[in-house]
C-alpha cells in the first residue's frame, strides 16, 4: 500500500513554558487542521525521556484526550535522540499493514524545566554503561568523533564551522528556529570550548518543541518512497570505524532499496547534525560524497540551499535547537513540506521532487533514513 | 594470573574478535566461546579530548582519549598527561575498574660521548 505524509505541524523550538503534553498537542493540532478534522484512529508518539526530563508518562493516553482521540489506539516509540524518526516508521508500517488507515504521529521533548547539568545526566543514559563510567558524556564522544575524522583525512577543523554558519544561515529563514540570528566563523571559533575540538556552536542545544505528521494510504507529493533503520555497538570502541556510523549507511541502503532510487535520485537532505562532525560523517554515510570528502563538500558550498546537494535547508539541529524527542520527525516534516510547496521562506531555490531524512539515535547506535518524494499523484 | 603491567583481554574463539572484558557474550558475534588474554599496556592514541564541561563529580578538564593497542583492541581511558595527540604512544593502567593513560616516557636520549680517560684541568 502506498502511504504518504498528508499534514504537518511544527511548534517553536526554543525555551518554552508549556509542558511536554502541551507541546506535543500544539504540533498535533496543526497537523489535524491541516487535514480537515479527518478521523485519525492511529497516534503514535515519540519522546526519548518524558519521565526523566519532563515528569510526564502515558503520554499516548494523555494526547488522545486532549486531541479528542481517545477512542483511538496509540503507541509510544523509543529510539533516544531518533525517538521521532522511529515514530513515523512504526506509524508506516502499521498504517502498510491495513490494520489502521490514518495515524497521526506526533513526537517532542521537554527538557529546559531541569538544569543543564541534569539533563546532561539524563541523555548520557543512551550510552554505554563503560563510556558513561569513564566521564564521557555524548559531547566528549563527538569530540572524539570529530578528532579522530580531522586527522584520518587531515580534514581542516574550519569545516566544523562551515556547519554551524551554514545551519544558522538557513534557520534565519525558519520561523520555528531556536535561533534566527546568523552567525560568522569568528563567532563560532570564539565560543566557548565544550570538547575540544567542539566549541559551544558546534554543539545542538537544550531545547523544548515538538513536531506532527498525518500519514495515510494515499499518494501525493510527500510519498513515503523508503524506510531504513539499523543498530550497532553502543560502545564507541567496539565499532570498527570511528568516522563513520555503520547504522546510517545500512539504514540507507535498506532505505534506497525500498525506494527502488540511488542517492543521486534524491535532491537534498535533513541530517542529523546534533554535533557539527555529525553533518560531515552523515553525509557521506547516505552516499552523497566519499568518505573523507564531507569537509570539503560543507567549503565548497555543495550543500547551501542553492548547491547541488542541499543539505539543512531548515536550519538542521545545530540552527533549530534539539529537543531530542522531536528533532527525528521535524526532519520528516520539513521534507514533506518542501515536497509539498509548504517551506514558506526555506523553500529551496530548485522544487525538489525526493528528499532524504537521517535521524541518529544515541551516538550512532540507532540510526533511521526515510525518503520521500512524489508516489503518484499531482503536487498539490 | 595476569601480570599487572598488562592488559587483560577477552578473544572470541568464533570470530577471532578480541575486546576488553566485559559481562556477556562476544559483542560482535555472540558467541560466549570467549577465552581470557593480555596485551601489553602500550597503545596509540586514535583521538583525545579535554572535556571542559564535564559530568557531576569529574573535574575540569576532564581528558579523555581512544587508544588502539595490540590485536588492534580499542580502549576509552581517562587521559592522566595533558596535550595527548593522535599518533602519541600511551601506558594504559587499569585502577578501580577504570582505564586510565599516561603518555609513555621518550626512548632515553644519548648522554654525552664518554672521555677516553678522565680530563685534566689545565
Amino acid at each position: 500500500m502506498k502511504v504518504a505524509v498528508s499534514s504537518t505541524g511544527v511548534g517553536r523550538f526554543g525555551k518554552r513554558k508549556e509542558g511536554l503534553v502541551e507541546l506535543l498537542c500544539e504540533a498535533g493540532r496543526e497537523a489535524l487542521d491541516g487535514l480537515g478534522r479527518k478521523p485519525v484512529d492511529l497516534l503514535v508518539v515519540g519522546h526519548m525521556a518524558g519521565g526523566p526530563l519532563a515528569h510526564v508518562e502515558n503520554t499516548v493516553a494523555k494526547v488522545a484526550d486532549r486531541l479528542g482521540l481517545d477512542a483511538g489506539a496509540g503507541f509510544r516509540i523509543e529510539a533516544a535522540s531518533a525517538s521521532g524518526a522511529a515514530a513515523f516508521h512504526a506509524a508506516v508500517g502499521m498504517v502498510r499493514s491495513g490494520r489502521y488507515d490514518r495515524a497521526l504521529v506526533v513526537a517532542g521533548e521537554k527538557m529546559t524545566d531541569l538544569p543543564n547539568a541534569e539533563v546532561t545526566k539524563v541523555l548520557a543514559g543512551s550510552l554505554a554503561p563503560t563510556e558513561e563510567a569513564h566521564g564521557a558524556t555524548m559531547p566528549a564522544l563527538a569530540a572524539l568523533v570529530a578528532g579522530r575524522y580531522l586527522d584520518r583525512y587531515r580534514a581542516d577543523a574550519s569545516a566544523l564551522d562551515q556547519v554551524t554558519t551554514q545551519a544558522r544561515a538557513a534557520a534565519a529563514r525558519n520561523p520555528n528556529a531556536q535561533f534566527r540570528t546568523p552567525v560568522t566563523v569568528e563567532e563560532v571559533r570564539s565560543s566557548r570550548a565544550i570538547a575540544l575540538p567542539l566549541r559551544l556552536l558546534h554543539c545542538s542545544a537544550i531545547s523544548d518543541g515538538a513536531a506532527a505528521v498525518v500519514v495515510e494510504g494515499t499518494t501525493g507529493a510527500a510519498g513515503v518512497l523508503g524506510l531504513g533503520q539499523a543498530t550497532d555497538h553502543v560502545e564507541l570502541v567496539e565499532r570498527p570505524e570511528l568516522t563513520s556510523f555503520r547504522a546510517t549507511r545500512v539504514a540507507s541502503q535498506r532505505a534506497f532499496e525500498e525506494a527502488r532510487k540511488t542517492i543521486q535520485e534524491v535532491d537534498f537532505a535533513e541530517l542529523h547534525d546534533a554535533f557539527a562532525p555529525f553533518a560531515l560523517i552523515d553525509l557521506e554515510d547516505v552516499g552523497a560524497v566519499g568518505a573523507g570528502e564531507g569537509a570539503a563538500a560543507f567549503r565548497n558550498g555543495s550543500t547551501s540551499p542553492d548547491g547541488p546537494f542541499p543539505v539543512n535547508p531548515s536550519g538542521g539541529i545545530l540552527g533549530r535547537g534539539h529537543p531530542v524527542g522531536a528533532s527525528g520527525l521535524v526532519q520528516i516534516a520539513e521534507v514533506a513540506r518542501q515536497l509539498r510547496g509548504e517551506a514558506g521562506p526555506m523553500a529551496l531555490p530548485k522544487p525538489p521532487r525526493r528528499g532524504l531524512a537521517q535521524s541518529i539515535g544515541g551516538l550512532g547506535s540507532h540510526n533511521f533514513v526515510t525518503i520521500l518524494g512524489n508516489s503518484g499523484a499531482a503536487r498539490p | 594470573m595476569t601480570d599487572p603491567e598488562n592488559l587483560a583481554i577477552a578473544r572470541c574463539e568464533h570470530c577471532h574478535g578480541r575486546f576488553l572484558p566485559h559481562p556477556g557474550p562476544c559483542p560482535r558475534c555472540g558467541s560466549t566461546d570467549l577465552v581470557p588474554g593480555v596485551i601489553p599496556p602500550t597503545a596509540v592514541v586514535l583521538a583525545a579530548t579535554e572535556l571542559l564541561a564535564p559530568a557531576a563529580g569529574w573535574a575540569t578538564p576532564h581528558r579523555l582519549t581512544i587508544a588502539e593497542g595490540a590485536e588492534s583492541v580499542r580502549i576509552l581511558a581517562i587521559g592522566r598527561t595533558s596535550g595527548l595527540a593522535p599518533g602519541q604512544v600511551v601506558v594504559v593502567r587499569t585502577e578501580n575498574g577504570l582505564y586510565y593513560a599516561d603518555a609513555a616516557a621518550p626512548p632515553s636520549a644519548p648522554g654525552p660521548p664518554k672521555l677516553a680517560s678522565p680530563s685534566r684541568r689545565h
